[in-house]
């Protein structure tokens, strides 16, 4: 109990208030407005709240961490997860937008007249962001438990109370304007450590010119330690791995439905793509951040941490020594800390790299108000799927299409309170790493989704047989090789699990394509929808003709 | 509306898009399978396979994602899909 507990738990504090605040402010009155918040945000707004939604704890925690550690194969998660947005905005989201469903099942369903396909989507919807929203409570219990000094355990309840509660309240019109205070508390909370390193380090403001330098000084310091080099590419993994898991990474992005439900709440497929760019200008701003970050990193590490004494270690490692996150083991005896006898998780480089700088209280707690951002951002907009895939496709399109529109809200919120105290309580004790259940989600979403909306929107030969086989054996492919990697030993090429994603996603295009084309064909009243996604909301296709749309009012 | 005129509006949306995809793909793809030759050359001091990976292929695609809002506002324009009319459900819808 100190200053530094005191200055962070007042931002914690003040920042929750401001979301729950805006939830309430923005309290959901209709079922458009809960799913897909009415469908009124203007692009540049929707473009933070999807960077917020898609930058979870893995982004904001663990990938500058991950960079410091694996050097340039690192480098395969910041090309993957924006490259993404490439085939999201270009291939998928407009057309999607011009559909105009509530959830991304509901598509599938619909697109495909196919109400097992629309079960399988929902079931793969909540396998997915289920396993992606347990690395989010996680994560935020880390947080939570080393600020407030309690236990994760109960650090990771206390976020499932904040999430459960803001998510139910507000649905999707209150989680739209909570994750654009959420975007701009996290993009501040990490960019201003990062600029106070690039001063220190090269007394330049500006990471994103100055950290070549420090690059190349890292180069030299690898060559006289005799480590492997930083920058040299393939050390970790090998080139088809890291090319694998870019496009696992790329394709999930895509398939990702709480990401593709975001580009449902504006209006215009032409406010789509503007999403879509602003989107990724706000998530590069961290990104770009990032190999700045963990190269600074490294670099203090190497440089004032390594080569001191261990009786003179400064205050900050105690702390997270008692959380196993971080050893620095004497192990020739020599008394001074070698670089090879420092052992940092992943995981930790990003919230304990601004007290290893020295950077004062006040940043390091903004720090931990941003990871708790991100964290919780990502969890709310998971949360809003699961609910969605369980109330709106499978309790209203299933089992109760005569529900009236309170009865289908209070469902919805029902099971985002029991999806987040159940996810909460596997997290309380997780099955794994967090980038790892992370990568799985991505792998699982490359399996099953992309293929389905990739082909559903572009081929409109597709049918309701192809697309039920296709993400069956999608999964069923990602699922094993995820399995028979990990545990089996089992690779080809060299690409381990979080790769698995390029051959489900193969397996389930050929799977769809040689389905659909030894069935009977989508009726052409089917075939006319897809054809219509060519144009813009004001065009018409039907009958074989285009027609404009007179202008209504 | 002329059919022909309708087709050619997909046939230069797709083809701009498959540009944009051919430009992201040698950006990242392409770059990273031949990492180990281009690591000789050197962007602001850093061999430039890691320099693409850290920024130059995402700066690529922000500038792509942007570059293709504004073409096909341009194209829609251009086509007489007036967004003066898309702004107006705009309003309406909130």
């Amino acid at each position: 109990m100190d200053g530094q507990f005191t200055v962070s738990l007042i931002l914690i504090v003040a920042t929750f208030s401001l979301y729950i605040g805006i939830a309430i402010f923005n309290r959901a009155r209709a079922t458009s407005d809960f799913y897909v918040a009415g469908r009124g945000v203007p692009p540049v707004f929707n473009g933070m709240a999807i960077g917020a939604d898609w930058m979870s704890a893995a982004s904001f925690i663990g990938m500058a961490g991950t960079v410091m550690a694996l050097g340039y194969d690192g480098l395969a998660y910041i090309m993957g997860w924006t490259g993404g947005y490439l085939l999201l905005t270009f291939l998928l989201a407009p057309q999607l937008r011009k559909y105009g469903r509530y959830t991304v099942p509901e598509f599938i369903g619909d697109r495909y007249r196919s109400n097992t396909a629309r079960l399988i989507a929902a079931i793969a919807t909540i396998i997915i962001s289920f396993t992606y929203s347990v690395g989010q409570l996680s994560g935020s219990g880390v947080v939570i438990g080393r600020l407030l000094e309690v236990n994760t355990a109960t650090g990771t309840m206390i976020g499932v109370v904040l999430i459960a509660f803001y998510s139910a309240m507000g649905g999707m019109k209150g989680i739209t304007w909570t994750q654009v205070a959420q975007y701009l508390v996290l993009i501040v909370a990490y960019l201003i450590p990062v600029i106070f390193m690039s001063l220190q380090l090269t007394q330049n403001p500006a990471p994103w010119l100055s950290y070549g330098q420090i690059i190349q000084e890292l180069q030299v310091l690898d060559q006289q330690l005799g480590i492997t080099e930083y920058v040299v590419p393939f050390t970790e993994a090998t080139k088809w791995q890291f090319l694998a898991l870019m496009f696992t990474l790329m394709a999930g992005t895509a398939g990702l439905p709480h990401v593709i439900v975001r580009f449902y709440t504006v209006a215009t497929m032409k406010a789509a793509r503007w999403s879509g760019a602003w989107a990724l200008l706000f998530i590069g701003l961290l990104y770009l951040s990032a190999p700045a970050y963990a190269a600074f990193s490294r670099f203090i590490l190497m440089t004032e941490v390594a080569g001191s004494s261990l009786t003179s270690l400064p205050a900050w490692t105690q702390a997270w020594i008692d959380t196993g996150e971080l050893s620095l083991a004497d192990s020739n005896g020599d008394g001074i800390l070698q670089w090879t006898e420092i052992m940092i998780s992943n995981d930790i480089v990003v919230m304990a790299t601004p007290e290893i700088a020295n950077l004062g209280v006040f940043i390091i707690g903004l720090m931990a108000a941003g990871a708790m951002a991100a964290a919780l951002s990502t969890a709310g907009g998971l949360m809003i799927a699961i609910s969605a895939a369980l109330s709106h496709d499978i309790y209203f399109r299933s089992i109760n299409p005569n529900a009236s529109e309170k009865k289908r809200l209070a469902v919805g919120r029902w099971s985002i309170v029991l999806a987040t105290v159940f996810a909460g309580l596997i997290a309380l004790n997780p099955p794994g790493a967090i980038t790892q259940i992370v990568a799985w989600a991505f792998a699982l979403a490359s399996g099953s989704f992309f293929p389905a909306l990739f082909l559903g929107v572009w081929w409109k030969r597709a049918n309701g047989p192809g697309v039920i086989a296709g993400m069956i054996v999608g999964l069923t492919v990602t699922l094993s090789y995820i399995f028979a990697a990990k545990y089996g030993g089992f690779t080809i090429l060299g690409i381990i699990d979080t790769g698995a994603g390029v051959f489900g996603a193969t397996a389930a295009i050929l799977t769809n394509i040689i389905v659909s084309l030894s069935t009977a064909p989508p009726t052409q009243e089917a075939q006319d929808e897809v054809t219509d996604l060519r144009y813009p909301e004001q065009v018409q296709y039907k009958n074989g003709e285009v027609w404009l749309k007179e202008e209504q009012k | 509306m002329d059919p022909a005129k309708a087709e050619a509006y997909f046939k230069y949306r797709t083809t701009m898009i498959v540009i944009y995809l051919t430009i992201g793909f040698f950006a990242s793809y392409l770059v990273v399978f031949f990492a180990k030759g281009l690591s000789s050359i050197t962007v602001m001091g850093i061999p430039f396979h890691y320099y693409m990976g850290a920024q130059g292929a995402v700066v690529i695609f922000i500038i792509l994602l942007f570059v293709n809002a504004v073409i096909s506002d341009k194209i829609d324009k251009k086509f007489g899909f007036d967004p003066k009319f898309v702004d107006s459900t705009n309003q309406t819808v909130d």
